[in-house]
């Protein structure tokens, strides 16, 4: 008998409850969840720039693979890279978010998915999860990470692992300095101060794909251009 | 249409089910009105249920029961704010569950299928809504042929004959089917018919889950190893007796052949259901639908009776004795 079979193809993720499935990498395709998503990160990003003067200095290159590696200050610093970029680039982005953070609870995942672009990221078995994107990346054609190295917004050195790691893999490494995002929400205060200015500095590619290098020269581009009161130049 | 004759002094299934009327509610307007009828009764099963289980100790049985505590309240509520609600309900839930079938097929891939179903699903509870039962019955044909019109609009032959024909079970169960929940509601002949379906076929599934446990000893399907022939039996017999006790309030001018087959219905098409989708998960390889009703696996698991049993009692009953809008 001749005749092709029906070839059943379920999704992987339908035992997961539904902060983990907003929370993998990569995503399943789901209508609902990918439009709330379009239609988020738009809303965020006109929320933003309606509260804020935003300064923005040098470019981003169109690559298909590009790891945005921002000093982290505060919660709004997700928003200010991705209200800056134009739509084309915003929707590739996928920012990783402390899983013990953002995607221990429904609400969270929710939020930190539709308006942030977030997947999540396990901090608390970092070794393991490392190796799970070491193994993952290589398999990945196109797209664009934005992670915050320091791991923290109370930190500014990087770790290097997950950076490291999208290095090695043939990520373009782009050193991004935000200034001001820590005067407009700073840690600890309950609510942002509106009004403020914030400025999103795009350096150029680092190429090198040693971890200690990358370390170092992303802490020397933070350094020149992580506050407001540094005099404003271009990227180097 | 045929004439209503509505059986008299038949309140005793409401004594029998020890449902005593509340401060200001006599037993003749409780049972004479099937919304508060089964409203009572369902916080009675339920509360009864509870009771049984902290003292049988039945191993796993608290959580189902506990998500009956919010599915419960949820169906009622909206059957209670009126038909909008209601349909409004139906609908959500139709494209949750098909959502459902489309991921653990595979379907869900193909996003242009995906929306022509969710578009059946919309219309048919719309104009189940409005009440035009002409509209209702062609939807399926006109979704079918929008359907056909994917692969020639793709211009796509691979695996083109796979996802239509999911495509097709997804307009037939979650669009048509599913929507005859919307439209008992519109019947003229007031709630009962939909709350008799709805809480017994429900009922049904419970029953012969908790047979075959108790005396299920042989299996009568390889679709569904779980189901049992004393289950099943035992589940059937309990339902028709349980719909001969509320004939009287749900549907009074029925004859006894016609509550027989009411009965009959529920039990046998919600096997038929269950089964039909059981056959769709054993084919995908997967245990449950879903993971959003914790103890019944997926919405679809908690519906796939009632996609059969809420069409084949509506036009049953429409068809012997009217009331449905034309």
């Amino acid at each position: 008998m001749s005749g092709a079979r029906f070839e059943y193809e379920p999704f992987p993720d339908l035992e997961l409850p539904l902060a983990a499935r907003l929370g993998q990498y990569p995503r399943q395709p789901d209508l609902f969840y990918d439009t709330a998503r379009a239609l988020g990160r738009r809303a965020a990003a006109v929320f933003f720039r309606s509260q804020f003067r935003i300064q923005v200095v040098g470019q981003v290159p169109d690559v298909p693979r590009l790891a945005l590696m921002p000093n982290h200050q505060s919660h709004l610093d997700t928003m200010a890279v991705l209200a800056v970029l134009p739509e084309r680039y915003r929707r590739r982005i996928t920012v990783l978010a402390a899983r013990d953070y953002f995607f221990e609870r429904r609400a969270g995942a929710i939020a930190a998915s539709l308006f942030g672009q977030a997947a999540a990221f396990d901090r608390g078995a970092e070794l393991a999860e490392l190796r799970r994107w070491a193994r993952l990346l290589p398999q990945v054609e196109a797209g664009w990470f934005l992670i915050y190295p320091s791991g923290s917004r109370k930190r500014l050195e990087p770790h290097s692992g997950l950076a490291g790691v999208l290095a090695h893999a043939g990520w373009t490494v782009l050193p991004v300095g935000l200034a001001g995002t820590a005067e407009a929400w700073p840690v600890g205060r309950p609510l942002w101060r509106p009004f403020r200015t914030v400025r999103v500095t795009f350096g150029d590619a680092i190429e090198t794909r040693d971890t200690r290098e990358l370390a170092a020269e992303l802490l020397a581009f933070w350094e020149r251009h992580g506050r407001l009161d540094q005099p404003q130049e271009g990227p180097s | 249409m045929a004439s209503v004759q509505p059986m008299l002094g038949c309140v005793w299934p409401a004594r029998a089910l020890g449902v005593m009327p509340e401060v200001g509610v006599g037993l003749d307007e409780l049972t004479g009105d099937p919304l508060r009828f089964y409203t009572v009764a369902a916080v009675v099963t339920v509360v009864v249920t509870t009771g049984l289980l902290a003292v049988l100790r039945i191993p796993g049985a608290w959580i189902p029961l506990r998500t009956w505590f919010l599915i419960l309240p949820i169906a009622l509520g909206a059957i209670w704010l009126g038909q909008g609600a209601w349909t409004v309900l139906v609908a959500v839930v139709s494209i949750l569950a098909f959502k459902e079938y489309a991921r653990v097929t595979g379907l869900y891939r193909q996003p242009l299928f995906v929306v022509l179903v969710y578009g059946a699903v919309i219309t048919e509870n719309f104009f189940a809504f409005v009440g035009r039962y002409d509209v209702f019955m062609a939807i399926p044909t006109w979704a079918v042929l929008a359907l056909a019109l994917v692969p020639i609009v793709l211009r796509r032959t691979e695996g083109m004959l796979q996802w239509f024909a999911l495509s097709v079970v997804g307009v037939v169960f979650f669009a048509y089917f599913l929507a005859h929940l919307s439209y008992l509601y519109a019947s003229s002949l007031g709630l009962g018919y939909l709350l008799f379906v709805l809480l017994m076929t429900q009922l049904n599934d419970a029953l012969q889950f908790i047979y075959g446990k108790a005396f299920g000893r042989h299996r009568w399907t390889p679709i569904s190893p779980n189901k049992t022939v004393e289950g099943s039996l035992l589940a059937g017999v309990t339902i028709v007796v349980l719909t001969f006790l509320q004939a009287a309030i749900a549907f009074p001018w029925v004859p006894p052949l016609g509550v027989l087959a009411a009965g009959l219905i529920v039990t046998i098409g919600g096997q038929v259901g269950d089964l039909t989708m059981a056959n769709v998960k054993r084919n995908a390889g997967v245990k449950d639908f879903g993971s959003i009703l914790p103890g019944h696996g997926g919405l679809t698991d908690r519906l796939n009776s009632l996609m059969v049993t809420a069409p084949a009692f509506a036009h049953f009953m429409g068809y012997l004795f009217g009331g449905f809008p034309s």
